[in-house]
C-alpha cells in the first residue's frame, strides 16, 4: 500500500479495515477448521507487518476518526449474518460467539486492566444464569427483568470475590479465586434446589410485545431462524458493552487500573483508593459475565454446571490472553475467533480440548503479546492541543 | 504558620526504632533532610506520606491531624512525594503519568465516562492542558513526546517527569527523596534549577528534600534537619549544622 494513500485516504481504510475484518470473521466461521486457523494466522502476519512497517497506529486513527462508518459497515455485517448463513448451527456458534465476547470485556477489566489474574469469571456467569433461571422458572417473573437481577447478583458476587484481591496480590490472588471458582462448581453440585448436577431445564426465553424470541423471525417476507432474534440482541448489547468497555479504559477509571496494575505503592500515592477501585473492576467485570450468563440461560433453555466450571473459566483468559490484554477490542476478537476454533474442533471429539491447548500454546510463544496488544492513550481532544504545542 | 508539624513521631519495626520521637516543623520553606544511611530519612517521608502508620505521635497538615491516615488521603490532602528510585508507569505514556498526578482532584467517576462522557472529555482536556504547561515548564522539548512511552524517554527527563507528577496537583508540601541520585554533575545543576523553578513559580509549595549532595543542600535549602539512629540531632541552616559536633560525629565517626 503506498504511504500517500494511507494518510489522505483515511476513510478508505477505516471502511476497508472493518471490513476485511467482518470478511475474516465470517470465513472462518462458514469454513472448515484449516479456514479458522487460518484466519488467526493472517490476523497475526498482518499484525507484525503492521507493526514492522509502523502503519499500525496510523490505521488505529483512521479506523478510530471514522468510528461511525466502520461501525455501521459491521452493524450492516451483523444484520446480513442470518440472511447469508444457511446453517442454523453456525448461527448459534455466532451467538455463542457474542456472549462470550460480554464476558471477556468483563475479565479484561480484571486481568488486563488491572492485573488480577482472576480464575473465576465462570462462576460469575454462572451466579448471572442461575439466578436470572431460578427467578423466571420458580417464580415465573419477565426473562428481562431476571436478567437485570442477574446482572446485581454477579456484581455482588464480585464484590465477594474481589475482597481476597485487597489481601493477595499475583499468584496469591490467582490461588485464591481458583479456590473460589471450585466452591463455586461444588455448591451448585450439592444444592438440590440448584438443580444439582442435573442443571435447570426449561427456562423461558426472552419476549417482546408478546412475541417470543424462540419462534422464528419473520422479516421482509423471509422466515429467519430464532437464533437471529438472539444474534441480534447479543450484539446489540455486545456493542454497548464494548462502548462502556472503551470510555472506561479512557477515562481517569481505566488510567487508575494500569497504575495499580504497575506499581501499588505510586498508585496510592497518587491519591487512588486501591480499594475502591479493585472492587469496582471485579463488581464491573462480575456485572458483564452476568449479563452474559443471563442471556446464555434464556438463549439455551437449559444451564448445567459443566457450563460454568474451573475450564471455562480458563478459556476465557485465553480469550483476553489471545486477544490482547487491555485492548477493548482485541480481547472480543479473541473471545469470537476462539469460539469459532472451539466449536471446529468438535471434529477431534475427546482430543478437542488437545487440540485446543495446543493452537493456543503454539500462539501465545509465538506472540505473547496477544493479538491486537495494549496501545498508548491518544485522547481525543488532546490531539489537537498536542499538536498545536507542538508547532509552537 | 507550619504547614507541616510532627510531634514525637515514633515508629518501630520489631525491636528497631527506625524513627525516634522526631519533634519537625515546616512552614513556607525548603528543609534538607539530612543523615547517614539508615538514619531513618526515608522513613520519616514514608511516615508523612502515609506509607508506614507511626507506632506513635502526631503529625499535623495544616492544623489538621492527619495521623494513620492513607496514602491517598494524604496525596488529597495536599502532600505529594516522588521516590528515590524512579518509579514512572513505564508502559503508560509521559501524559499519562503526568494526568495520574491529577487523579485525586479529578470529579468524573466511573459511571459519569460511560453515561456522560461529554463532560468527562471537558475535564480531561483541561488537565491535560494543565499537564502540558508543567511539562513545558520543566523541558519544553517533552511536550512533544508527550504520547511516548516513558521506556522511550531518558533517565533525566523521566526524573523530571517524576517531579512533574507531584507537583500538578499544587500540591502544599512537596516531599523529593534524593531528586539526583544517579544523576551526573551536569544534569543535577540542570535538577536543580528545575526545582527551583517550582518555588518561583506561582504557587506556594513547602519542600522537604532527602540529599546527600551538600552542594546542593547548601544552594536550595532555607534549612537543614538531621537524623542519626532515628533521632534528630540538628535543625539549623547550614552552616551551623555543619559546625555541630554531633552531626560531624554522626558522619565521620569517632
Amino acid at each position: 500500500m503506498p504511504k500517500t494513500a494511507l494518510f489522505s485516504n483515511t476513510l478508505v481504510i477505516a471502511i476497508l479495515v472493518s471490513f476485511t475484518g467482518c470478511m475474516l470473521l465470517y470465513i472462518a466461521l462458514v469454513g472448515p477448521l484449516i479456514a479458522a486457523l487460518a484466519v488467526l494466522v493472517l490476523v497475526l502476519g498482518l499484525m507484525v507487518t503492521a507493526e514492522r512497517t509502523g502503519k499500525v497506529e496510523p490505521v488505529y486513527h483512521a479506523v478510530e476518526d471514522h468510528k461511525g462508518i466502520s461501525l455501521a459497515v459491521i452493524i450492516l455485517f451483523v444484520l446480513a449474518l442470518p440472511f447469508v448463513l444457511s446453517n442454523n448451527y453456525l448461527l448459534h456458534v455466532a451467538v455463542m460467539g457474542g456472549i462470550y465476547s460480554i464476558v471477556t470485556l468483563g475479565l479484561n477489566f480484571q486481568v488486563g486492566s488491572t492485573g488480577m489474574v482472576n480464575f473465576a469469571t465462570a462462576a460469575f456467569f454462572g451466579t448471572g444464569a442461575y439466578t436470572s433461571a431460578l427467578l423466571a422458572t420458580k417464580f415465573g417473573l419477565s426473562p428481562w427483568f431476571t436478567t437485570v437481577a442477574g446482572v446485581v447478583a454477579a456484581a455482588s458476587l464480585g464484590l465477594v470475590f474481589g475482597y481476597p484481591a485487597l489481601k493477595t496480590r499475583g499468584y496469591y490472588l490467582s490461588l485464591v479465586t481458583i479456590a473460589l471458582q471450585v466452591i463455586f462448581t461444588l455448591m451448585i453440585i450439592n444444592t438440590s434446589w440448584l438443580g444439582g448436577p442435573n442443571g435447570i431445564p426449561g427456562i423461558p426465553a426472552y419476549s417482546l410485545g408478546g412475541t417470543s424470541f424462540r419462534l422464528p423471525l419473520a422479516i421482509f417476507g423471509m422466515e429467519l431462524p430464532y437464533q437471529a432474534n438472539y444474534l441480534y440482541l447479543v450484539f446489540i448489547l455486545l456493542g454497548l458493552a464494548l462502548m462502556a468497555a472503551s470510555r472506561l479504559h479512557n477515562s481517569r477509571t481505566g488510567l487508575a487500573w494500569n497504575a495499580i496494575e504497575q506499581d501499588e505503592i505510586v498508585a496510592v500515592t497518587q491519591g487512588i483508593n486501591l480499594t475502591k477501585l479493585k472492587l469496582l473492576a471485579f463488581a464491573l467485570g462480575a456485572a458483564f459475565a452476568g449479563l452474559a450468563g443471563g442471556l446464555y440461560g434464556h438463549y439455551t433453555s437449559f444451564i448445567g454446571v459443566e457450563d460454568f466450571d474451573f475450564s471455562k473459566s480458563l478459556v476465557f483468559i485465553c480469550m483476553v490472553l489471545l486477544g490482547g490484554m487491555d485492548n477493548a477490542i482485541g480481547v472480543v476478537l479473541g473471545a469470537l475467533l476462539l469460539t469459532i476454533v472451539d466449536e471446529k474442533l468438535r471434529d477431534f471429539a475427546d482430543y478437542r480440548m488437545l487440540m485446543y491447548s495446543v493452537i493456543l500454546i503454539i500462539i501465545l510463544l509465538s506472540r505473547p503479546q496477544g493479538l491486537l496488544p495494549k496501545r498508548i492513550r491518544r485522547y481525543q481532544a488532546a490531539k489537537s492541543a498536542g499538536e498545536a504545542k507542538v508547532q509552537l | 504558620m507550619n504547614v507541616l508539624q510532627t510531634e514525637a513521631l515514633t515508629i518501630n519495626f520489631g525491636g528497631l526504632k527506625a524513627v525516634d520521637e522526631v519533634d519537625f516543623a515546616i512552614k513556607d520553606e525548603v528543609i534538607g533532610l539530612l543523615g547517614p544511611n539508615g538514619s531513618g530519612k526515608t522513613t520519616f517521608l514514608n511516615l508523612v506520606s502515609g506509607i508506614y502508620k507511626p507506632t506513635s505521635g502526631k503529625i499535623i497538615f495544616e492544623q489538621a491531624d492527619i495521623t494513620g491516615a492513607g496514602p491517598n488521603v494524604v496525596r488529597e490532602k495536599g502532600i505529594a512525594r516522588t521516590f528515590q528510585t524512579n518509579r514512572l508507569c513505564l508502559n503508560l505514556s509521559v501524559i499519562d503519568n503526568l494526568l495520574l498526578g491529577l487523579y485525586s482532584q479529578q470529579k468524573s467517576t466511573w459511571w459519569q465516562a460511560v453515561l456522560q462522557p461529554k463532560r468527562c472529555h471537558k475535564e480531561l482536556n483541561r488537565n491535560i492542558e494543565e499537564c502540558l504547561e508543567v511539562l513545558h515548564h520543566f523541558n519544553p522539548q517533552l511536550v512533544a513526546k508527550a504520547y511516548e512511552p516513558i521506556t522511550a524517554i531518558p533517565l533525566i527527563d523521566r526524573r523530571r517527569i517524576e517531579i512533574a507528577r507531584a507537583i500538578v496537583g499544587s500540591p502544599r508540601l512537596l516531599l523529593l527523596d534524593e531528586p539526583t541520585a544517579g544523576l551526573n554533575t551536569e544534569e543535577t545543576s540542570q535538577i536543580i534549577g528545575d526545582i527551583g523553578k517550582i518555588r518561583n513559580g506561582s504557587q506556594k509549595v513547602s519542600m522537604i528534600i532527602i540529599e546527600h549532595d551538600m552542594v546542593v543542600i547548601s544552594r536550595i535549602c532555607h534549612r537543614v534537619v538531621v537524623l542519626n539512629a532515628g533521632k534528630k540531632i540538628a535543625d539549623d541552616c547550614f552552616g551551623e549544622v555543619c559546625k555541630n559536633e554531633q552531626v560531624r560525629r554522626a558522619y565521620l565517626g569517632g
